[in-house]
């Protein structure tokens, strides 16, 4: 998108020279300000961030560019992002939980840590469930426990490492046996659920339609705190499972960007975040309100996060 | 089932003038990116996306269609014209058209192609508004198991393209899937073969790889070839024969088996969700040719070639929507930036899409089928301007097209990184074609092995390692069964055609 960037950038100079200077006071990006998402397009990621990025450019005039930079649940976005020079132009947007895993198993290989990003604000927070089928013999993860013991094992599908490291404390938990089946994402596990190949799996809002439909049931809530959608269902924890994942939505540039460029960056998407189609589109994509938490609650989520994934993921 | 003052009245929001002026502007963007080697209907349709958040959601999404559809038309003309597919899935339409097109008939090449890719699309679309529930259920019965099955199937079909060695045909496949293997690994998330560089921990970037093995080797041949004296790129004197610059009824319906054949197979394969165009396109080639009484004829211009492959991909695309539309899951880069279009205009594909939004999902099925219309009137147009271009002197076409792909894969990549690595892909592939291995059983291999080796660790977890469980499932045993008996026909027809 190299060309279309420039040619954009050149477009909107020349748009720019003929424009009142209303934000000539303000700080703006020297050139187009591109984000980059961390995950491939039509996920809930890119979908959440095109939608914010049109936001951003109504509000703010800027010429707001999307990139699609996925592999490793964010870490080869960051990875790049790291290597940047800190031109206060590239926003990456990503999801807590791939990056933290990743800092705990392989941090040493990663060439970035969390001190190499300025952090930005988040968009909203991600509910991550286990579902079944309607049909499926068990209603809760208690159930699903003692029917994988009187089966011998039972086939689950997961979409990221956390996932499988969630499964496998309650495999240490509990003594049960459990097949574990990586999808390629939320849509591939509903595809092995409603087949009938796995007999639960892991979503993070590609459940919602079939939650609706009846065609699916909850099972359990993988976050800290009760699923939003399910307030009746349990959460791993409070089944006895000592696991869980918070994964946040969140936006950061290359560390030591200049300060005047993160806080206006960083207050046009905490402006942005409010605008109604931007609530909307979260709305449908984790079925929850926008959350900022602010630059320095982002940092700080960050930290505590990585400090917790290394108690529960811990080899 | 849905109302049908539901279908009618979602057909009537689709039929307007306002709609159709979205659609011809989708479909002449599609067919032009398209065309020009190394950019793409996916990345146009990326690119495109935001521009269409001001708008109503049936014209955005009747553009967005158009543009998809365009491009699958487009696609074919530099692949037919000068041999070098801008997409993998054109590779295929590039065996029969470029010769054809080199005897002085490039416009009855891209004629062809025109016409069967319509063809296949229209079949496909019809499927899809006609019994695509049905047969999202039957996809959804397609487990692991089945689906390595049906890619061990697909490549047996592949054998039948290998040609002369059958040693160069199996080193080309081995070489594919271990270029296909870099990168995470699908089970563990363990980075392999990446040897520090990050940008590849998700695989090499497959337009850097497609364009230089498939476009750029090509190009560079060209270039090797050329000998200071001025030549068009491509000859386009007059035979003088009008019939070759038009594609005679009997001759469109002297493929209407072949056409059928590969629009079954597009649609299947479009049904379930990752497996791709490109397989299609190649898996209705070789059947074609192993069908035919006049085997040896491909390869060398024959129409057939042409409607097979490009009836095959074509159908891929209006396929890819069946699990989309009824159960939310993307089957190609292409459908999933649908989806987020749709989600962006507050649709919710899945399930309850059709009860919940009948009317505007008919007015989709109606965008497609006025699409269908659009691309063969633009096409017909197109084309003639298309040849016109490459009758240009080489050294200004090729040229143009080595620079084209530079920036379409530096934008489709973002970045340097993604060129490089076409670089060395083009050097590769100009390598690999000089000594005589098989770049398109590479490509395939290639395209096909991320989602091989992730079926078959998913197969070995369900079964918990236990490769006899296959014997349980009646679907995968049968494809099974078949891939042995294609192995031994093309094997024994390739020693046969040898002897001769």
């Amino acid at each position: 998108m190299k060309l279309k960037s420039k040619l954009l950038a050149l477009g909107a100079s020349a748009l720019l020279a003929f424009a009142t200077p209303a934000f000539a006071e303000d700080w703006a990006p020297d050139g187009p300000l591109t984000i980059q998402i961390g995950f491939g397009a039509g996920g809930s990621t890119d979908t959440m961030g095109r939608v914010l990025a049109k936001v951003m450019k109504d509000n703010t005039g800027w010429n707001v560019i999307v990139e699609n930079k996925p592999g490793g649940g964010g870490v080869a976005m960051f990875t790049g992002l790291s290597q940047r020079p800190a031109t206060g132009n590239v926003v990456g947007m990503g999801v807590s939980i791939p990056v933290l895993v990743q800092l705990v198993n392989r941090g040493d290989q990663l060439p970035f840590d969390l001190e190499s990003f300025d952090y930005l604000g988040t968009v909203a927070k991600a509910e991550l469930a286990l579902v079944a089928s309607k049909d499926a013999p068990f209603d809760d993860l208690e159930g699903m426990v003692t029917y994988a013991k009187e089966q011998g094992t039972l086939p689950v599908a997961t979409m990221a490492p956390p996932q499988v490291l969630i499964m496998n404390q309650t495999k240490a938990a509990t003594g049960a046996e459990f097949n574990l089946v990586t999808a390629d994402g939320g849509a591939e596990v509903m595809k092995l659920i409603l087949g009938g190949q796995v007999l639960a799996g892991f979503g993070s809002g590609e459940q919602f339609p079939y939650l609706e439909s009846g065609d699916m049931k909850v099972i359990a809530g993988a976050n800290q705190t009760r699923l939003s959608f399910a307030p009746d269902v349990k959460t791993f924890i409070e089944s006895g499972v000592n696991a869980y994942v918070d994964p946040v939505f969140f936006l950061a540039m290359k560390a030591g960007t200049d300060p005047e460029a993160t806080k206006a960056i960083a207050s046009a998407i905490d402006a942005a975040i409010t605008a109604p189609e931007f609530v909307e589109i979260v709305q449908n994509a984790v079925k929850g309100a926008p959350v900022n938490m602010g630059a320095e609650g982002t940092k700080k989520m960050m930290v505590d996060g990585l400090a917790n994934a290394k108690v529960l993921f811990a080899k | 089932m849905v109302d049908f003052s539901i279908i009618l009245a979602g057909f009537s929001d689709a039929f307007t003038l306002f709609n159709l002026a979205f659609v011809l502007f989708g479909v002449v963007l599609g067919q032009f990116v398209g065309a020009v080697p190394g950019i793409g209907p996916i990345m146009a349709m990326a690119i495109a996306i935001p521009f269409t958040f001001g708008l109503d959601p049936l014209p955005a999404i009747a553009f967005l269609v158009g543009v998809n559809k365009g491009g699958l038309v487009g696609g074919a003309v530099p692949a037919v014209l000068m041999n070098t597919p801008g997409t993998p899935d054109a590779a295929a339409t590039a065996l029969d058209g470029n010769p054809l097109a080199r005897q002085g008939k490039p416009l009855k090449a891209t004629k062809m192609a025109l016409f069967s890719s319509v063809t296949g699309d229209t079949f496909s679309d019809i499927v899809l508004i006609t019994v695509s529930a049905p047969l999202a259920v039957l996809a959804l019965k397609m487990g692991p198991i089945e689906v390595v099955a049906l890619m061990i199937f697909a490549f047996s079909i592949l054998a039948g393209l290998i040609g002369n060695s059958l040693t160069k045909g199996i080193i080309a496949a081995m070489l594919g899937l271990l270029v296909a293997s870099v990168g995470q690994d699908p089970e563990n998330y363990t980075p392999r073969l990446i040897f520090g560089y990050w940008d590849l921990f998700d695989g090499l970037p497959l337009p850097s790889v497609a364009i230089g093995m498939l476009a750029i080797s090509e190009i560079l041949h060209r270039l090797s070839e050329a000998h200071g004296n001025v030549r068009a790129a491509v000859s386009t004197e007059d035979t003088g024969n009008p019939d070759d610059k038009r594609v005679s009824w009997a001759e469109y319906w002297s493929c209407r088996y072949v056409m059928l054949r590969g629009a079954t197979i597009g649609t299947i394969l479009g049904a379930l969700p990752g497996i791709g165009s490109t397989a299609a396109a190649f898996m209705s080639y070789a059947m074609t040719k192993a069908a035919s009484k006049d085997p040896a004829s491909f390869g060398k211009g024959n129409i057939q070639g042409i409607a097979a492959s490009e009836s095959a991909n074509s159908a891929v695309v209006g396929a890819n929507l069946i699990p989309l539309l009824t159960l939310g899951i993307p089957g190609s880069v292409g459908a999933a930036l649908i989806i987020s279009a749709f989600m962006i205009h507050g649709m919710q594909p899945g399930p309850l899409l059709f009860e919940n939004q009948g009317r505007l999902v008919y007015g989709l099925f109606g965008a497609m089928l006025m699409a269908n219309f659009v691309n063969l009137w633009v096409g017909q147009l197109g084309l003639r301007l298309w040849v016109k271009v490459v009758s240009a002197p080489e050294s200004i076409i090729f040229s143009s097209a080595l620079l084209l792909c530079f920036v379409g894969v530096a934008m489709a990549t973002s970045g340097l990184f993604g060129v490089a690595i076409m670089l060395i892909f083009a050097v590769l592939g100009y390598l690999m074609a000089s000594f005589g291995y098989s770049l398109v059983i590479f490509i395939i291999a290639f395209f096909l092995g991320p989602r091989f080796e992730k079926s078959i660790a998913q197969s070995l977890a369900l079964t918990n390692g236990d490769l006899t469980q296959i014997f349980r499932s009646p679907v995968a045993v049968m494809l099974l069964l078949l891939s042995v008996a294609s192995v031994v026909f093309f094997l024994r027809s390739n020693a046969q055609s040898e002897a001769r």
